[in-house]
């Protein structure tokens, strides 16, 4: 069995250990285990249809293994590949949603309203803070979609193809984010089906045949 | 259940729903269209028929305008709300889905659409009600509306409970098709339930409590506090249903 650990020693914000999933015959994971400690960035690569997505559904729990375990009790955030974004909602309504979702309305230090601007601003999309999510395009969906699921500044977070339909400034704006969060011990796993920059991840594993392997 | 989370949904609910302009002139302009169909073809023709839950030994004679008038309020209203309860649980099922990873609770979420739910009831109903006395003035005016709003309550937990089961809209709308047609649009007429074989079968349908509440309630002074408390039974019944089955699909594997 591989079990790539990305970095021994560590504390550690999620464990998947022996993972495995089928659907029909069909065994998608078959003993998928890998170790997120703090402060890194781990790629998860694999070719269309090898099972990713399906991981990243049962590492933050919207889906059931058949077998093996994931561990962590780190606040994590989801991004999903599929937007899923209240398209008749305003962009300020849909934050104003999470935000109530991940219990930022009471007395915190910091109004969510605070970390919305500051994340339309960053991913330059403030000016429309209150158009319906509709009249979007597809890639400022998309950073709404990214947006919401770091609006509570999880410890871990889970992103499904975070940079699809993104431009090039908006991607490179994405990077910068995830290295602060980094410096700052936050860790993000990060699925994609390929990995532009090999050296921006602490860790690339690749999936396959329904097993993890380091690359 | 915390109200916070369940007010900010209900109030996200109604935003959306008041952002979907032409589904709400619909929602008046159907109940429009279904009187008028009645004004233009039928007649005052008396028609003689028994309510099943009142003991009157003599038959009840009224003008077949008027009873068709109170049953397709009923029908509009029941089948109206049926199909929003069930868009309201079938959309954005994954956009909910992830609203619950991120806090929110199952019961907050489907706590908060059956109350836009009954906004929407309100308001059907007591336009339905509003303009049913143009047309006939029922005996009993208010239990009339209260019967509407009722098979509104009843259809639009049913509505919820088919949405809570089926992931796919098309197979929703074909139960809700398949139910609203024989029952509330069909059975629960008393022209035809009156002379009807197997009435049990009739009696056991969802409709059939509001039916009963408005009909005994326009056109005798019988007691209908037995059909006012089935509807509220039965309702809340089919609404614990698409709760629980609503719960079990939402729900999320916990990390140990």
């Amino acid at each position: 069995m591989s079990r790539p650990s990305v970095a021994p020693g560590y504390e550690v914000l999620l464990e998947v250990r022996g993972v495995r999933k089928s659907f029909g015959r069909r065994q998608v994971l078959r003993d998928v285990s890998f170790e997120v400690p703090p402060g890194r960035i781990v790629g998860i690569t694999g070719e269309n249809g090898s099972g990713k997505t399906t991981l990243l559904r049962i590492v933050v729990g919207l889906l059931a293994p058949d077998g093996g375990v994931v561990r962590g009790d780190a606040r994590t955030g989801y991004c999903p590949q599929d937007l899923a974004v209240f398209e008749t909602l305003t962009v300020r309504e849909n934050f104003a949603y999470f935000a109530t979702a991940y219990g930022l309305c009471g007395t915190g230090p910091r109004p969510w309203t605070g970390t919305m601007d500051e994340l339309c601003a960053r991913f330059r999309f403030a000016d429309y803070r209150e158009a319906l999510v509709s009249t979007l395009s597809g890639g400022t969906k998309q950073k709404l979609n990214f947006c919401l699921s770091i609006l509570h500044d999880p410890g871990l977070l889970v992103l499904d193809e975070p940079y699809a339909g993104l431009d090039w400034e908006t991607y490179l704006r994405f990077w910068e984010f995830a290295e602060e969060r980094r410096a700052l011990g936050r860790s993000a796993v990060i699925v994609s089906h390929f990995v532009y920059d090999r050296s921006r991840f602490d860790a690339v594993l690749e999936l396959r045949e329904g097993v993890l392997r380091c690359v | 259940m915390r109200l916070k989370n369940v007010a900010t949904s209900w109030v996200m609910t109604m935003a959306e729903m008041r952002r979907s302009r032409i589904a709400l002139i619909l929602f008046f302009v159907i109940p429009s269209v279904f009187y008028g169909v009645i004004l233009l073809i039928t007649t005052h023709r008396p028609i003689a028929f028994r309510l099943a839950s009142i003991s009157l030994k003599s038959l009840i004679t009224v003008s077949q305008r008027d009873e068709a008038m109170v049953f397709i309020g009923l029908a509009a209203v029941g089948v109206l709300t049926s199909f929003l309860a069930l868009h309201l649980t079938q959309k954005h099922a994954e956009v909910n889905r992830r609203l619950i990873l991120a806090g929110y609770r199952t019961t907050e979420l489907l706590v908060s659409k059956f109350l836009a739910l009954v906004a929407v009831i309100a308001l059907v109903g007591l336009y339905v009600g509003a303009i049913t006395p143009l047309f006939f003035r029922p005996l009993r005016f208010g239990l009339v509306l209260a019967g509407f709003v009722m098979a509104g309550y009843v259809y639009g937990a049913y509505g919820m409970l088919i949405g809570a089961i089926f992931r796919r809209e098309l197979e929703g709308i074909l139960f809700i098709v398949l139910l609203a047609n024989l029952d509330i649009g069909w059975l629960q007429n008393p022209i035809y339930y009156f002379e009807a074989q197997n009435k049990a079968v009739i009696r056991s349908l969802p409709a059939y409590f509001p039916s009963q509440l408005s009909m005994a309630s326009a056109f005798t002074y019988e007691s209908v506090w037995g059909p006012l408390l089935g509807s509220l039974a039965y309702g809340t019944a089919l609404l614990a249903a698409a709760l629980l089955i609503y719960s079990l699909r939402m729900r999320l594997r916990k990390r140990p």
